[in-house]
């Protein structure tokens, strides 16, 4: 009986709550797929804008010799790819081939850009995500040791986050191979395989990240120290490590997770010149190369791949968000 | 205000944070390299001196010597003015699109600000790289590319500040508090908005121009920078990577330079911001 | 109860994160063998596109598994490989080739004449460019007389035709995996006869190759014959020279390719092997554009090249290792090569400002650059910055610049971005003064690739120098189908001198194909045709 009444009175409530919910999540799937399409058709535009002769340059880095090429040369070329159709037509193909999930074939490596990113994204993103997921663990620990305390302890947090946060993965990263790696000689110096290999290649990534995010994090730790519930939690008589970790690192935390969405770009970023310096497989290198070779559907399927990578990601962090911070409302 | 206020207020004002003047002699010393190099170096930079290759720090020469016998302290200050002009127009080419674009998105009609705010989450998605590398090969290698590079991948972070800040100010109480008293939109606007948007820019500016600098020598580093016998910081530090093993400051050098600029300019950021929010 | 949830969702997410991270990791732990005495692990520098083409650095990864029909001893003579013997027509228009009987690629087909007919068909319609290069406008047909039995037919008659043969350009490949793999396939893992197979290739990161058990068909010059010593080869992409050389002292690689010159003598009284292999062809050198200015004019052109103390350049930069090379056609190395032609000019400055200044170049501008008529002595130099010119190479330009500074010519170094490179850009007579480039072949042969002039209907984009002279080519042309080695040398001597003196090229070095072998592996050695490592013959040794 109570049931019913009550289910009476919430319901259409409810069911205005979910369908506002289930617009927005509409909403926001579609400038999804927006900014996708978007990012698809720039990248598109950017190739066809880049000087030069797309099949000289495939000629050229097949021969490995640069100049001029003759036309009987080039036609086997032209005529595989389809270099001599109008633009537009060009473009409409790659679009139908995007909507079916088809990246098109490398003109390099005569493979679907599938399978050539595929192999090469799950190490980037291995190397971007263990960076990030360092990044958190660093920027915790130091935070939660080094936040409000007494006077000399905080500055020396913040400096080091600042420091931390200038500084850039090449210099950072050459710095870390060369004492730990071939001075000192406690990690591979041929990208090894498996978590010894990974971890300086991460620690550069996740070092400049911390500091990064320990900034913002740290101005809302210390004005969540001063809020009232945490004095509250210290006078039932919680430990200090206990306050910091269980109340206060959710309240402080926030701005680090819409951060994380915005680092997942920035850290792939870095992850290109940290598969130089190490010597590690990953788009970063594709990426270069497939600029490089003018090799179109390799290109685009990874701006479209990171792009889609990076919306995800964002969605992600909002649900995150959300959790985290009803999590905060409700408790 | 009693006596002892005053001089509490001049005693903290007094009790001048060593960071920040660290930070002005820094910046001060890098705008002297900028502008007067020949004053500060003791050789030209491309003076070869092919039989003192290679050489590590020494009097004559404090940062050592290069694979031709160029001395490194003379070439990190004659980089200093390409390195410096290059983070500046990136990071005035960042501001100026963030302002313009992030204007846009906050105070256009519905549709120009979903448009620009979709144009904004578009340029947003590429990774800063893969921007910079497309805009190399369509521009060529050289300092203007580095530029405008840089300057484009970066300013979607800003326009997305500024429209967070436009937006912010538009719904501020003092707005509301204006439209009330029935003043004129575009005098509100004026007067009110746009100066709070843009006031705490200069700080972003400073911060920008850290960031730029460290984004910039990242390009030189994959070798898509400015020209040899350029002496850009970057270039220098990528010079340096093939004798990491005989000489290792010919690569530490370089980077530790950049690492001291982006920290001045953030610190001197970060401190007008504090100021201005506390004046505030 | 609400924040102990969210705690253990966080660890639980925390925990199928690092899980993952294991996951991917083993795999990549899976994607190459362990180490251990059956597999040789080898830093090589450049990864391509593909595992058999027209670049070097295909080449060097093909030598491995395919067989070619010829290979090249130490003394620039062919040896049997794949052929056991061969003749030559007297008009020289026909080559006769025995193959050894009883050889099959690793598909299980047999290598017979029919095959190596078809592979000579196969490079020329583009299979690979650059044996398409070197048979252009000489060979015309091939034809499979018996099983064993194979008749090539020239138009013209080419004295090194042979020799040609031995770079892996022209490694044979199974007639039937051509016809009936896909390009991608074929692209991936050609199959050939040789004493190792490609079993997988992971992008960006190695090649594994296994040992052929069945292998018969070892060339002469080998040190053993039958199967390969070891079972695996580790053949790893590892670009920076340093990575490469602390992997090579610390263990991580049992041998490096392309040593930094400046790491040379560490390496060498750290007690690991060296191998140093002069390339020969066309050395590392730098052409000028004979088209337009100012090096339309000879006096400029040679007043450039003795503005440069080129030998102390490359001595410096070099290291004692890299080798000055003043000959600006040939390298030291290349059957034919003409002392003479490399010593024409040697560091005379004051030489370069009487050529100069009776050239009209006589006044300076406030920089301190020579003007004429109001135009500055100005030189763009592009030249291609990663790919094909090192760091090294880049550190010589810049004195090359340097030193030009000082007798009045204003040098534009341009680094060229790779796309670019690829796709001409800077190749065209109006876009270079400059231009710096180096091409590996067996003899002198490659003069003609370099200095065959350009026509309507045969144009040469090889012409770097825009250098269209018909005595020249007529000189070279006679010495490609002179009669005897003699005679041939003769004639290209008489070609390099007359380069030399019309100063339309100059040499800065000679390219070096540089190993680093631990002392544990012992057997490596360098093949005489490009350089590139042999691993056939290699074993550890304890």
């Amino acid at each position: 009986m109570t049931l019913t009444s009550s289910t009476e009175t919430t319901a259409p409530a409810g069911i205005a709550r979910a369908a506002r919910g289930g617009r927005r999540l509409v909403l926001r799937l579609v400038g999804a797929v927006v900014v996708l399409w978007g990012a698809a058709t720039a990248a598109f535009l950017a190739q066809i804008a880049l000087p030069g002769d797309r099949a000289t340059a495939i000629f050229n880095i097949r021969a490995g010799q640069a100049q001029e090429r003759t036309p009987e040369e080039l036609a086997p070329i032209v005529d595989a790819f389809g270099l001599a159709d109008p633009v537009f037509l060009q473009y409409l193909h790659y679009i139908g081939g995007l909507l079916r999930g088809d990246l098109g074939t490398s003109y390099q490596q005569f493979r679907p850009v599938w399978d050539l990113i595929g192999e090469q994204l799950a190490a980037t993103l291995t190397l971007t995500l263990a960076g990030i997921a360092l990044s958190w663990i660093l920027m915790v620990g130091w935070v939660t040791l080094t936040a409000g305390r007494g006077g000399r302890f905080r500055n020396v947090g913040a400096a080091v986050d600042t420091v931390a946060a200038a500084l850039p993965p090449y210099w950072l990263g050459i710095l870390l191979l060369l004492v730990f790696a071939l001075w000192l000689g406690w990690f591979p110096v041929m990208g090894g395989s498996g978590l010894v290999g990974i971890l300086l290649p991460a620690l550069t990534l996740a070092i400049p990240l911390a500091g990064f995010m320990g900034q913002s994090v740290r101005a809302e730790y210390e004005r969540t120290l001063d809020q009232p519930f945490v004095l509250s939690a210290r006078m039932r008589g919680m430990g200090d490590l206990s306050v910091r970790l269980r109340h206060v690192l959710r309240h402080a935390s926030l701005p680090a997770v819409t951060l994380t969405g915005w680092a997942l770009g920035a850290t792939i970023s870095g992850a290109v010149i940290v598969e130089q310096i190490y010597s590690r497989p990953g788009i970063g290198k594709t990426l270069v190369s497939a600029v490089g070779a003018q090799d179109l559907p390799v290109v685009t399927g990874v701006v479209v791949l990171v792009a889609a990578l990076y919306v995800v990601a964002n969605l992600l962090v909002d649900i995150a968000y959300t959790l985290i911070d009803s999590r905060l409302k409700t408790s | 205000m009693t006596v002892i206020d005053a001089a509490r207020s001049v005693r903290s004002r007094s009790r001048l944070d060593p960071a920040l003047v660290a930070s002005i002699v820094a910046a001060l010393l890098f705008l002297a390299a900028a502008i007067v190099p020949g004053a500060l170096a003791p050789y030209p930079p491309t003076a070869l001196a092919l039989d003192g290759a290679l050489e590590g720090p020494s009097l004559a020469h404090p940062f050592g010597t290069d694979q031709i016998g160029r001395d490194l302290l003379s070439r990190v200050i004659f980089g200093t003015r390409e390195s410096l002009l290059i983070g500046f127009g990136a990071a005035g080419i960042a501001i100026v699109a963030a302002v313009v674009l992030g204007s846009l998105a906050a105070l256009g009609g519905r549709v120009v600000s979903a448009i620009v705010g979709r144009l904004i989450e578009v340029v947003f998605a590429f990774p800063i790289l893969l921007l910079a590398l497309l805009l190399v090969s369509i521009l060529g290698p050289s300092a203007w590319t580095q530029v405008v590079a840089v300057g484009v991948s970066t300013a979607p972070g800003y326009a997305r500040m500024v429209r967070g800040q436009i937006l912010s100010a538009k719904n501020a109480g003092y707005v509301e508090a204006a439209r009330a008293l029935g003043h004129e939109p575009w005098r509100i606007l004026r007067n009110h908005v746009l100066p709070n948007a843009i006031r705490p820019l200069v700080a972003v500016f400073a911060m920008a121009l850290g960031q730029s600098i460290v984004w910039a020598s990242g390009l030189s580093f994959l070798g898509l920078g400015v020209a040899p016998p350029s002496s850009e910081w970057g270039a220098l530090l990528d010079a340096g990577r093939a004798f990491i093993l005989q000489a290792p400051w010919l690569t530490f050098i370089p980077g530790l330079i950049i690492v001291v600029f982006a920290l001045a300019a953030t610190t001197i950021g970060t401190r007008i911001q504090r100021s201005l929010e506390k004046g505030e | 109860m609400t924040s102990l949830r969210a705690r253990r969702t966080l660890v639980a997410a925390a925990g199928a994160a690092m899980l993952s991270l294991l996951s991917g990791c083993a795999h990549a732990a899976a994607a190459g063998p362990a180490e251990d005495d059956d597999t040789i692990v080898y830093a090589h520098q450049q990864e391509p596109q593909c595992l058999f083409g027209g670049w070097i650095e295909q080449a060097y990864v093909s030598y491995q598994f395919l067989d070619n029909l010829f290979s090249l001893d130490a003394t620039g003579e062919a040896v049997p490989w794949l052929a056991e013997d061969w003749s030559r027509s007297d008009d020289g228009l026909t080559y006769t080739i025995e193959l050894k009987p009883g050889v099959s690629f690793t598909d299980g087909t047999p290598v017979d004449a029919e095959a190596v007919a078809y592979n000579f068909d196969y490079w020329v319609a583009g299979g690979n460019s650059t044996a398409q290069v070197w048979l252009g406008g000489y060979y015309e047909s091939a034809e499979a007389i018996d099983d064993v039995t194979v008749e090539i037919h020239l138009s013209r008659p080419y004295t090194r035709f042979i020799e040609n043969l031995t770079q892996s350009y022209f490694g044979i490949q199974s007639q039937h995996a051509l016809e009936t793999r896909t390009d991608e396939e074929n692209c991936r893992a050609p199959i050939g006869s040789g004493a190792f197979v490609v079993e997988e290739w992971n992008r960006g990161e190695n090649v594994i190759l296994t040992r052929n058990d069945d292998y018969t068909s070892a060339p002469a010059n080998a040190q053993h014959d039958g199967p390969a010593y070891v079972k695996r080869i580790d053949w790893r992409f590892i670009p920076e020279g340093i990575t490469r050389v602390s992997a090579l002292k610390a263990g991580e690689a049992d041998a490096i390719y392309d040593i930094p010159a400046v790491e040379w003598a560490d390496i060498d009284e750290g007690g690991y092997e060296l191998h140093k292999y002069v390339t020969p062809g066309r050395p590392q050198q730098i052409s000028f554009n004979t088209t337009r200015a100012p090096f339309d004019e000879e006096d400029v052109r040679r007043a450039f090249i003795l503005s440069l103390d080129r030998e102390k350049i490359v001595g410096a930069v070099g290291y004692g290792v890299i080798p000055y090379e003043g000959n600006g056609a040939i390298s030291r190395a290349t059957p034919g090569y003409d002392e003479e032609a490399a010593e024409r000019y040697t560091f005379d400055p004051d030489e370069a400002n009487a050529l100069l200044d009776a050239a009209g170049w006589d006044e300076r501008d406030e920089q301190g650059y020579r003007i004429r008529d109001g135009k500055r002595l100005e030189a763009v130099f592009p030249y291609d910055a990663g790919t094909i010119i090192n760091a090294d190479g880049a550190s010589m330009f810049q004195a090359v610049q340097e030193q030009a500074r000082e007798t009045g010519f204003k040098v534009d170094l341009i680094p060229v971005a790779a796309s670019d490179t690829w796709s001409g850009a800077y190749s065209t007579p109006d876009s270079y003064d400059l231009k710096a480039g180096y091409w590996t072949s067996v003899n002198a042969g490659i003069l003609y690739i370099n200095w065959r002039q350009s026509t309507e209907d045969d144009p040469n984009y090889a012409n770097s120098a825009f250098y269209d002279d018909p005595e020249l080519e007529a000189l070279i042309e006679q010495a490609n189908s002179a009669a005897d080695t003699d005679e041939q040398n003769a004639l290209y001597g008489e070609a390099q001198r007359y380069i030399a003196d019309h100063a339309t090229s100059f040499g800065l070095y000679d390219r070096l194909s540089t190993l680093g072998v631990s002392p544990r592996l012992t057997g490596v050695w360098q093949e005489h045709a490009q350089g590139g490592p042999t691993f056939y013959d290699a074993h550890f040794v304890d």
